[in-house]
């Protein structure tokens, strides 16, 4: 039951998080901010734009990232296993990719071309998370991992690091904002919609949120608080990192993630099979 | 209707100005002044821009352009001409390289006086702008005063 209003109800979760992110970057940079409710009225907002687009299957392609997005965290939630909500969330991100390439823009295109690239640093991490997870509780389910008796985070240190430098590229912030690229590319993959088509990217954005803290919480394990705590500490660095640092090139990003992230995770998951579950 | 007045996104182009106006609207953005509280984004991006904030006196190569991001903002959509030089050129009035104001070539709703405008001002310009755009409608809004083939040229008929 819990499952199903989670599931429900994750674009509105999302969206307040993404309310409290601008509420808690502004303050880092000292201004006021926009109330918490901003999401939302620019969700608002965007309904009562006149609906224009550049042609069908690109309106299309953005409305499916949207639906796929929420069907990867349905497939996350409803009791399927986390490898195949993992697939899922790939498929929504080539709906997405595959809408930019369509278009002439070539800012949409090369904001294509990266987003792939993106998928390409952050997806074996995420993968290497879930195979770490299945080594330690012995499950794909998140049912099984969050009423596993050990917390996963002691055994699986490295793995979290390695979660959390790839949140920056997943959720595009700063170090690795290089799909999206405000001033440079200006959104990249979604810069040629607008209206309600962009809204639904807009929205697919948020529910992308509670997909990636949603796996940062189950490194808890059964301790829910553990995993809280880790939830707003890894929220709060990630805004830290987002504003101290400026955009890096593509090479970086991915050789930040093959040979620092990948190989850290691949470590604690070696030692974890030597020392075995005894 | 009021729930849309709170996210009016910007999309800021100069039109060839001094660069005067452009810092203004840049501290405008930073902590002492911050339009974020206003939910006002500087986007960038004509496609997802609600307010047009243009300045600079419209050099003869910014002319199509301007008139091109105008057209391609979807409506509701509000223009607000800041400083002296949208306003008639300002100093650079008569030069051979301008328009001299943007006055017929987008339709202005609020002028920002000014050379530099204060950034009072300047908010003072967008929250007037946001209150105009509350009254609009999805409804096209055309350029006034250009017969059909320009509109065809810039491909305004079948968008
Ligand atoms: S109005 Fe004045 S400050 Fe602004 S761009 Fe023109 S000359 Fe510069």
């Amino acid at each position: 039951m819990m499952a199903i209003l989670f599931t429900l109800f994750a674009p509105i979760i999302g969206g307040f998080m993404y309310g409290i992110e601008r509420v808690v970057k502004a303050r880092m940079q000292s201004r006021i901010g926009p109330p918490l409710l901003q999401p939302f009225y620019d969700f608002v907002k965007l309904m009562e734009k006149r609906p224009m687009m550049v042609h069908s299957f690109h309106a299309f392609m953005g409305i499916v990232f949207f639906i796929s997005t929420w069907f990867a965290m349905a497939v996350l939630m409803l009791g399927n296993d986390l490898l195949i909500a993992v697939f899922f969330h790939i498929i929504s991100i080539l709906a997405l990719t595959i809408g930019a390439f369509s278009v002439r823009s070539s800012y949409s295109i090369m904001g294509a071309m990266r987003e792939l690239i993106h998928l390409v640093s952050y997806e074996p991490v995420i993968i290497l998370v879930v195979v770490a997870f299945y080594l330690v509780t012995g499950s794909f389910d998140y049912r099984m991992i969050l009423s596993a008796d050990t917390i996963p985070l002691l055994k699986l240190p490295l793995v979290f690091i390695a979660l959390v430098g790839t949140i920056p590229m997943l959720l595009h912030k700063s170090p690795f904002d290089i799909a999206e690229a405000h001033q440079e590319i200006i959104g990249g993959p979604d810069i040629e919609y607008s209206g309600p088509f962009y809204e639904a990217v807009y929205t697919g954005r948020w529910i992308e949120y509670v997909y990636v803290f949603f796996l940062v919480f189950l490194f808890g394990g059964s301790n829910y608080f553990v995993g809280g705590l880790l939830v707003v500490f890894t929220f709060l660095l990630i805004m830290a990192i987002d504003n101290s640092t400026a955009r890096l090139d593509y090479r970086k990003m991915l050789k930040f993630a093959w040979f620092i992230l990948i190989p850290l995770a691949i470590v604690n998951i070696f030692f974890l099979a030597l020392g075995g579950n005894s | 209707m009021s729930m849309r007045s709170k996210s009016p996104w910007i999309l800021h182009y100069n039109t060839g100005g001094c660069n005067g106006c452009d810092i203004e609207i840049l501290a405008a953005l930073g902590p002492k002044y911050d339009i974020e509280r206003f939910g006002m984004l500087n986007r960038g991006n004509p496609k997802q821009s609600d307010i047009l904030l243009v300045t600079g006196p419209v050099t003869l190569k910014c002319k199509n352009v301007l008139r091109r991001l105008y057209l391609e903002m979807p409506e509701p959509k509000v223009v607000v001409a800041m400083g002296a030089c949208t306003h008639g050129g300002g100093v650079f009035r008569h030069l051979y390289h301008v328009e001299n104001g943007v006055n017929g070539i987008v339709p202005v709703d609020v002028w920002i006086p000014g050379c530099t405008p204060r950034i009072e001002a300047i908010i003072d310009g967008l929250i007037e702008g946001v209150e105009i755009w509350k009254g609009k409608t999805k409804e096209k809004e055309y350029l006034v005063g250009h017969g059909d083939d320009l509109l065809k040229k810039i491909g305004a008929i079948d968008d």
